[in-house]
């Protein structure tokens, strides 16, 4: 195989989608068989699917764009000269693309303009193979792509870099999925599996900002973001506020247009600056929730809870 | 995990038309697929199972999406399929989308005006993620209730 730096040999993505139609179809076969855990609702799947469709058609428009910049970066100047054909050069971009992923990931939850172009992934109330590709539409837009282009800077060959990115959206497939619960101890530790997964899913509080790992959990674990999936908190799929129909436009777009609302009713640079770049939920007043808020009243409701319980153990013995 | 970022079949080196031509192609193939597996998954019909909502699991849903919230009344939609609870000056909204539940809140006293429109209730939630609920409305449950203002039975 002729490894060009700044044209893919190949689409890891392109290769994976016959992958994906049979894995979808043989989860609903296992489902409805009841030889494995999975819900599919047949409109909800139209969405996740339509999304990703039209994510494919988003792509083809600014990924051109995009990789030339990548491109006019390499050629401008890189620091290294990194052969795409070492060994070594292949397990230092997946280490380096993958602690990309996680910040990428984590901007993507915890400052609103970046939600906005993450949060279609998340509002399935379902988890399933066919949320999986549930993609943005407006991640070019949002300029994500921007924090790949250290690694190009780097010396890493940009061909190497989509290569690499595409190699770890495929791995994040096949973890959307009820129907494994948990891998040997070994593998839940250093990977990103279904379980660990499922937890970045959930809308409960105790889930919420939680575990950004592309293919490798350990960055979650080094940075303080992994939280472990519980067997008596089962996960409860979705965003905080759930969408209010199927149309994949909403889904698409509705984070820029309540951004685009909140702006229109700002009346000072602050709240400007709040409504785009703070977190989630963010409000001049404090009268919306945020990850921060929901977590502190859902321990506010647990510390009540374990009090009210306290007397009554003591009753009893 | 987003950003499908740069595909190969973007990029630059071969003929404009030929590079559309298989990008049109691979759309067609794939919306076809597409829609196979949509036709499958109602097939299955593996989604949740949903049944109107009673007085106990408009609670617990109700419970389960505004825990800190107390419940003074509760209306429910003709079909079974919404609930509205109020909770002091606040109109707590829950309705059905396909196998799963949506939940907003607005002001009570705005609710209590929401027009009545072929048979549904329309209450504007002023959010672009779920602009408007409509509830049905029955003879024997009709909108706004109609002691409004009083604790309605629950
Ligand atoms: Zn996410
Ligand atoms: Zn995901």
């Amino acid at each position: 195989m002729i490894l060009d730096p700044l044209k893919p040999a190949f689409d890891p993505v392109d290769l994976a989608v016959p992958v994906f139609v049979v894995t979808i179809v043989l989860e609903i076969i296992l489902a409805r068989l009841g030889k494995a855990k999975a819900v599919y609702e047949a409109k909800d799947t139209a969405t996740s699917l339509g999304m990703g469709l039209g994510s494919s058609v988003a792509g083809a428009i600014t990924g051109a764009a995009i990789f030339g910049v990548s491109i006019w970066v390499y050629q401008t100047y890189h620091l290294f000269e990194i052969p795409m054909t070492a060994w070594w050069a292949w397990v230092a971009v997946f280490f380096l693309e993958d602690l990309t992923y996680y910040w990428f990931h984590r901007l993507s939850h915890e400052r609103r303009f970046w939600w906005a172009s993450h949060v279609n992934h998340h509002t399935s109330q379902h988890y399933n193979l066919a949320t999986a590709l549930r993609q943005t539409w407006t991640g070019g837009i949002a300029g994500t792509w921007l924090l790949w282009l250290p690694l190009v800077f780097l010396g890493f060959p940009p061909a190497m870099v989509v290569i690499q990115k595409g190699i770890s959206l495929v791995y994040q497939y096949w973890i959307h999925t009820e129907a494994i619960r948990r891998f040997p101890a070994w593998f839940e530790a250093v990977f990103n599996t279904p379980s660990h997964h499922r937890v970045h899913h959930a809308r409960n509080p105790r889930y919420l900002d939680a575990n950004y790992a592309g293919i490798l959990i350990i960055w979650d674990r080094m940075f303080g973001t992994f939280i472990p999936e519980r067997d008596d908190e089962p996960c409860r799929y979705g965003v905080v506020h759930n969408l209010g129909d199927f149309n994949i436009f909403r889904v698409a777009f509705h984070e820029w247009m309540a951004i685009g609302k909140d702006l229109a009713g700002s009346r000072s640079l602050r709240e400007v600056v709040g409504y785009v770049l703070g977190p989630p939920g963010w409000s001049p007043d404090g009268s919306r929730d945020t990850s921060a808020t929901l977590k502190a009243k859902w321990r506010a409701r647990e510390e009540v809870n374990s009090k009210a319980v306290e007397p009554e153990q003591i009753a009893a013995e | 995990m987003v950003d499908v970022g740069p595909r190969a079949t973007t990029l630059p080196g071969r003929g404009e038309g030929e590079h559309v031509n298989e990008t049109l192609l691979k759309l067609a193939v794939s919306a076809g697929l597409v829609a196979f597996m949509i036709v499958v998954a109602a097939w299955a019909r593996i989604a949740r199972p949903v049944a109107p909502l009673d007085d106990a699991s408009a609670r617990e849903l109700l419970a389960g999406e505004f825990p800190d919230r107390a419940i003074d009344s509760l209306w429910f939609a003709g079909d079974g399929a919404g609930v509205i609870g109020r909770s002091g000056e606040e109109a707590l909204i829950l309705y059905r989308l396909g196998d799963s539940w949506v939940a907003r809140t607005m002001p009570w006293r705005l609710a209590l005006v929401a027009p009545v429109l072929r048979g549904k209730v329309l209450l504007k939630l002023r959010d672009p993620a779920a602009p408007i609920a409509r509830l049905a409305v029955s003879g024997v449950n009709p909108w706004p209730p109609q002691t409004p203002g009083e604790a309605l039975a629950a």
